[in-house]
């Protein structure tokens, strides 16, 4: 990493934490889901953006995840038992998942996952005597850290905060090791990874149950920053939005799953001026944005820190010459 | 000595079409062996038959004396055979250095190990030296997909060679390459043969460049051999001329 890099993510860091304390009780709740959204997209990068398994069953394990969390802790589990069991949970049922990769990809993945998804969503509906049904759970406690309570909004964003930069670190380690260049291998050219010993089968199950398991943690975090969570929050819209995040942001981006989650969850609040029209804005936006980068926003970056690169020299890449 | 690669029996058909009949042949230790044949011959799917890309229907596959049917490509690579593809088959996105270190990392250590040890498997250096070899030193940052038609070939035929393999299968590797490039391919693939004693077994259209590569040469034909000898012998043996001119 160089220095520059090493500079702005400590600057970044110093924001994060300075940045609660000039917001109101809503402002930080908002930049808790933007941290609990991030790391959900960060799972779904994973999976999607570096090892190039589309799913549309984020939102699922998020699901599974808050549920874990709310039942387990409301019984009296302490919170890292649960959360840990939440994670764990979701890492199998993502291993599992990922099987109907092994067979079809693309579109058909899609289906697969997306039918998950409602899958899951009946399940937490039809449950009642689980899961309480279309009413939910209420009044799900959030974690006490050393005797530290963390009822109080600030106290809990640090928490998330904390979580979020445990998994951001666990995430970049992946990326870089032997696994991450695997992962991108099978994105790449499954076949040619297989020829050159990569078990792409495992790849592809270990790809989904990681990706997986960040979705869990994020939906355990979401349990107790609501305290309150139903089917509905769970629903394949809400998978839409994780992938949206991850798009916009630009998928395979070790940061774009964070930018786009900070524009999604904050485009809502910039745009409330605008009243009735907020959702039309922001579906041509997402549009404009598809049809003129649909490498998302960091890939709109690479490209111009590329052309500018040429222009300085221009014998300095053949990237463009040779696409 | 026991054959590096030796293949008995092997058939595969598809339906009712016979696409490899019953071809038997070893390969031994430092031969460089070219399969050669008219299109629809059978050299493809008798290449994906032993590559365990394809299920032969019938005959074995043993390399180094130990039967290899059924198993998967990735099982294949860690006996030690490496393979290219008739088709460009990098990876366009990762960096010459990322490709040519992918291509080793899964023979070092456990899965595990390679999770939490050295992001590169302690591979830059010999990857480093692999892309040297195969003179492609000034693009190791560069994406592969960057770089020209023959030195993604390049690239190619290097990952196949860096996990040190005892067997490396090429197919086509000189097919849309250019002249230059394609002298360098073959005094590289030479070199690689007398250092290290690698065997090689190569499926290739360019006559030229079979015959001045290969020390011995199968020629298939509706799926069976019909001839199979030195360079010399083939080039005059009735029969391939027969086969390729249609007569």
């Amino acid at each position: 990493m160089s220095k520059h890099t090493l500079a702005t993510l400590v600057a970044g860091l110093a924001i994060l934490i300075l940045l609660p304390f000039t917001q109101s009780n809503y402002g930080v709740f908002v930049l808790c889901s933007w941290l609990v959204y991030s790391i959900s997209a960060m799972g779904l990068n994973l999976t999607l953006g570096y090892a190039g398994q589309v799913s549309l069953a984020q939102a699922s394990f998020m699901g599974i995840g808050a549920y874990t969390t709310a039942l387990m802790t409301m019984a009296g589990v302490p919170w890292p038992a649960a959360m840990i069991a939440a994670m764990v949970l979701c890492f199998v049922i993502g291993f599992l998942l990922g099987y109907p990769a092994l067979r079809v990809q693309h579109h058909f993945l899609a289906f697969i996952t997306l039918a998950f998804n409602a899958l899951v969503v009946l399940m937490l509906r039809n449950e009642e005597w689980l899961t309480g049904g279309t009413y939910g759970i209420v009044g799900i406690p959030r974690p006490e850290l050393f005797g530290l309570q963390t009822q109080k909004p600030l106290a809990f964003y640090f928490f998330v905060l904390a979580l979020f930069v445990l998994m951001a670190v666990a995430l970049y380690a992946i990326i870089r090791s032997p696994w991450g260049r695997a992962f991108k291998a099978l994105r790449e050219n499954p076949i040619r990874a297989n020829s050159l010993g990569v078990d792409i089968r495992k790849t592809t199950l270990l790809a989904f149950a990681i990706g997986s398991s960040y979705g869990g943690l994020a939906g355990s975090l979401l349990a107790q920053l609501t305290q309150f969570i139903d089917p509905h929050s769970f629903g394949l819209t809400i998978s839409l939005k994780v992938l949206l995040m991850v798009i916009v942001g630009g998928a395979g981006f070790f940061f774009g799953p964070i930018l786009g989650a900070l524009l999604i969850v904050l485009a809502p609040e910039f745009l409330r001026f605008t009243e009735g029209y907020y959702l039309m804005i922001y579906a041509t936006l997402v549009i404009v944005l598809m049809v003129f980068c649909p490498t998302g926003l960091l890939g709109l970056v690479e490209r111009a820190r590329t052309a500018l690169k040429l222009r300085q020299n221009p014998n300095a890449t053949t990237w463009e010459a040779g696409r | 000595m026991t054959p590096v690669l030796s293949v008995r029996n092997v058939s595969k058909s598809f339906g009712g079409v016979k696409a490899v009949d019953n071809v038997s042949f070893d390969v031994h230790q430092g031969e460089i062996l070219g399969l050669i044949g008219p299109n629809g011959s059978g050299k493809s799917t008798l290449f994906n038959c032993v590559l365990g890309q394809l299920p032969a229907s019938t005959g074995t596959v043993l390399v180094d004396g130990k039967e290899v049917a059924g198993k998967p490509p990735c099982d294949l690579n860690k006996l030690g055979v490496g393979r290219t593809f008739q088709m460009l088959q990098v990876f366009p996105e990762m960096t010459v250095l990322d490709n040519i270190i992918l291509a080793g990392q899964e023979h070092k250590g456990t899965m595990l190990s390679r999770l939490f040890g050295k992001p590169d498997a302690g591979l830059t250096e010999e990857a480093l030296r692999m892309i040297d070899f195969f003179r492609l030193g000034h693009q190791t940052h560069e994406k592969a997909g960057s770089l020209s038609y023959g030195q993604q070939k390049l690239l190619d035929a290097a990952m196949a060679f860096m996990a040190g393999p005892k067997l490396v299968m090429l197919d086509e590797p000189a097919g849309g390459v250019n002249l230059t490039m394609l002298a360098d391919l073959k005094e590289r693939l030479k070199a690689f043969n007398q250092e290290r004693g690698a065997t090689f077994v190569v499926i290739e259209h360019n006559m030229e460049f079979v015959m001045s590569l290969c020390t011995r040469i199968i020629v298939l034909a509706n799926g069976r051999i019909i001839a199979e000898g030195d360079p010399e012998t083939v080039r005059n043996d009735p029969t391939v001329i027969e086969a390729y001119l249609g007569g």
